[in-house]
């Protein structure tokens, strides 16, 4: 069960180095258990700098352990070369369709692939029936440059869901698609094209000689994660993540101006006192009226019959009943 | 139009629901003429097709699309026979909500289904529609959920007092009852609503799976099927009045994902100066041809971020009516700008169409944002956040204007050029 390992936003996975040794193995496995849990199509963009076989072989490694069938489309090296480095359990479990040797089938017509990449790609769609598989397409550029853009895209995503319900078949049972692409070799819409039928995609890049894997996870309906992880491959195709080398400080842009407090030094007073805060709750403002009349000015319709005299005295006026006018000797 | 035609003389039908309608509208015209009862008249011409409306500018026939928010901000709704063509967002989070919402205002309104998708099972695309919900104790929780704080501001205002009574200002749209309804996006449709309901799938892999060759994967292929299906669901099942005894009408929602992505074999977004690059062209001219000749109406989600020319997509947009473009601020540096903080994205309602009439029917709100809550998808207007911080020095409010001078003139605040003027 791989543990959750996505981190939402781009944020950088720092390792110490003494915390990374402890729990080396622990997240040794994590990375590529996380990588190969997802299933569906997964994008490894290398570029000259930063080459992108050994991760792929990496990966491979992984899932023969795992116990998987993994089928390779060699196209740009050879079979000796990819099996290289591999020891012979793992290469046993390995079914190499070779296109490298004779892509175009000039030697032996009417042998074991004869159509081309197209009629490869589908024998692969064909022959993973039963149980998890990977299949680890050895360069998805070879075949971008063989056949049409539609056609390839068509057909990795036949590959890629060939678990039909997605919802029903649990997660080993999953058929992985591992592809290698370069990304300097092609523009923008192939790229574009490949990135959004991918489900995971991983562009390799580094500093100073230390390499990083950008995660980019796309899960459907839910929002993407990105992560980036600092690794370097072992001889043997084992992976081991590093800590994050040290960038140089840059010199901090603005120097933290001490913020200014407006309100000292005002010719006028902005703060109330408590006595000066209750005189002005209980002032009585001009067109505040009684509660009775304001609802009866709010509900015209309701005093209709009789009409109402609302009558508020004012602290002003004099309640006396005396008429002022009698001493008045009119 | 022809639908319009064949759906009687437009004014004398559905007097009530326009008077329903129109108490939550902004005009308070109401459409007098004799009452219409299915009863009494059993004359096709007055009959009015379940989920639908006439609007009340030009009498057009309208039906929901599923967020009353959007149908807002479009004139009332979607007019039948028209195709409303959604831009996807970067990352396809988005757009699949709208097309969703769309899908099940069908269901929900009994009109039939057809439903194309190269990437999913239409059968999968049905079972993931989002719940309707029936009574109305859901919109009372929504606006309760919205604003909370609506009830203290009930009691007592103190100098204000004569406007306790009116109803305080929405920012989203005012839900108009029997056109549209209410959904809940965390949950599953019900299954015998899905039974009960007509659909039609189209699922190209399983069309085309017989010849997998370089030469069948032709651009037009995919589309060309396509438009047969159309077509032959249109004419068999009369919703282009081929079959007049018919008893009662009903509308066709038409609902295709993803065209001009590779998956269907048209490669409009792998090069730039792509050979066929009219197949998509010729196959929204076509269909358009087929909606205005039926009682349907269409969405249709397209790739505009990976179309690699920029004609293509003019071209898309004019043989299209109505287009909306999603916008999300994942991944874009939208995403930690304060002025965005509440929304996930932003809405361009690239296009509207202008049906028998001399004048657009525009909104004057140009800048609209959603927001993607656990429960439903709303659309408002975008508003910037207010200036709150205690310390607000001269160089922040400068940003602020900067920033807010890219957005449209119909922004809630007055943004002038680079000098911000302090009084």
């Amino acid at each position: 069960m791989p543990r959750p390992f996505h981190v939402k936003g781009a944020g950088q996975w720092t390792v110490t180095p003494s915390e990374g040794v402890r729990k080396g193995t622990g997240r040794v496995l994590g990375m590529l258990e996380s990588l190969l849990a997802v299933g569906g199509l997964m994008l490894l963009r290398d570029s000259v700098e930063w080459e992108g076989r050994s991760l792929l072989k990496a990966l491979v490694k992984k899932s023969a352990l795992c116990g998987e069938q993994v089928h390779v489309l060699g196209c740009e090296v050879s079979e000796e070369e990819f099996r290289e480095g591999f020891d012979s359990n793992i290469n046993s479990r390995l079914v190499y369709h070779d296109l490298f040797r004779d892509p175009l089938s000039w030697s032996k017509p009417g042998k074991a692939l004869p159509g081309g990449p197209l009629e490869a790609l589908r024998a692969l769609d064909k022959r993973t029936v039963s149980g998890p598989a990977t299949i680890a397409l050895d360069s998805l550029s070879w075949l971008l440059h063989h056949l049409p853009c539609p056609t390839l895209c068509q057909t990795l995503h036949a590959l890629s869901r060939q678990d039909s319900c997605p919802g029903d078949t649990p997660p080993g049972e999953q058929v992985r698609v591992l592809g290698l692409l370069h990304e300097e070799l092609h523009g923008p819409g192939p790229l574009g094209a490949l990135s959004s039928l991918a489900q995971t995609e991983v562009t390799l890049s580094g500093t100073m000689g230390q390499a990083s894997a950008h995660i980019l996870c796309r899960r459907p309906r839910q929002r993407p994660t990105h992560q980036t992880q600092w690794f370097s491959i072992l001889p043997d195709f084992s992976l081991e993540l590093q800590a994050e080398p040290p960038l140089e400080s840059q010199p901090r842009s603005d120097p933290h101006t001490p913020s200014v407090d407006p309100t000292t030094h005002l010719t006028f007073n902005l703060h109330l006192s408590k006595k000066e805060r209750e005189a002005k709750d209980s002032l009585t403002l001009p067109f505040q009226f009684s509660s009775e009349k304001q609802q009866a000015l709010l509900r015209p319709g309701l005093g209709q019959a009789t009409s109402h005299i609302f009558y508020e005295p004012d602290a002003y006026d004099d309640l006396d009943q005396e008429d002022p006018d009698d001493d008045l000797d009119v | 139009m022809a639908a319009a035609g064949t759906c009687g003389t437009g004014t004398r039908s559905t007097g009530s629901m326009v008077a329903a309608a129109s108490t939550n509208n902004v005009t308070s015209f109401q459409r007098r003429g004799p009452r219409a009862s299915g009863a009494d008249s059993g004359c096709s011409r007055l009959v009015s097709i379940a989920g639908t409306r006439r609007s009340v500018r030009n009498g057009q026939l309208l039906v929901s699309t599923g967020l009353p928010a959007l149908d807002q901000f479009l004139g009332g709704g979607l007019a039948v026979g028209t195709l409303l063509l959604i831009e996807e967002d970067k990352y396809n989070i988005y757009s699949p909500l709208l097309f969703n919402y769309f899908l099940a205002e069908g269901i929900a309104s009994g009109h039939a289904l057809l439903v194309a998708s190269a990437k999913e099972d239409p059968a999968d695309i049905l079972q993931k529609l989002p719940a309707p919900l029936i009574d109305h104790s859901y919109k009372k929780e929504c606006d309760e959920d919205i604003c909370g704080h609506k009830m203290e501001s009930d009691i007592k205002m103190k100098i204000a007092w004569r406007y306790q009574l009116f109803p305080k200002m929405e920012g989203g749209p005012v839900l108009s009852s029997g056109f549209g309804h209410d959904y809940d996006i965390s949950k599953r449709i019900p299954q015998e609503l899905i039974e009960t309901s007509k659909w039609h799938g189209f699922f190209l892999p399983e069309k085309i799976s017989s010849t997998f060759n370089v030469e069948s994967c032709s651009l037009t292929s995919g589309y060309m099927k396509l438009l047969q299906f159309i077509q032959n669901i249109i004419y068999e099942e009369g919703f282009d009045g081929s079959n007049p005894q018919k008893k009662q009408k009903n509308i066709l929602r038409i609902g295709i994902q993803n065209l001009g992505s590779p998956l269907w074999g048209d490669d409009i977004c792998c090069a730039e100066n792509c050979d066929a690059s009219h197949s998509v062209t010729k196959f929204l001219y076509i269909l358009r041809a087929l909606l205005r000749t039926s009682l349907s109406a269409c969405i249709i989600t397209v790739p505009t971020h990976l179309i690699q020319n920029k004609a293509v997509i003019a071209r898309v947009t004019n043989l299209s009516d109505t287009v909306v473009g999603l916008e999300s601020f994942i991944g874009s540096e939208k995403e930690t700008n304060p002025l965005y903080k509440d929304y996930h994205g932003l809405i361009h309602i690239r296009q509207i169409p202008r049906l028998n009439n001399l004048i657009y029917d525009i909104s004057d709100v140009k800048d609209l944002a959603f927001k993607l809550k656990k429960k439903l998808f709303t659309i408002e207007r975008l508003h910037l956040p207010p200036d709150l911080s205690d310390t607000v020095s001269r160089s922040s409010k400068q940003d602020l204007a900067e920033s807010a001078k890219l957005l449209g003139p119909g922004c809630g605040m007055t943004a002038g050029g680079k000098k911000h003027l302090d009084f």
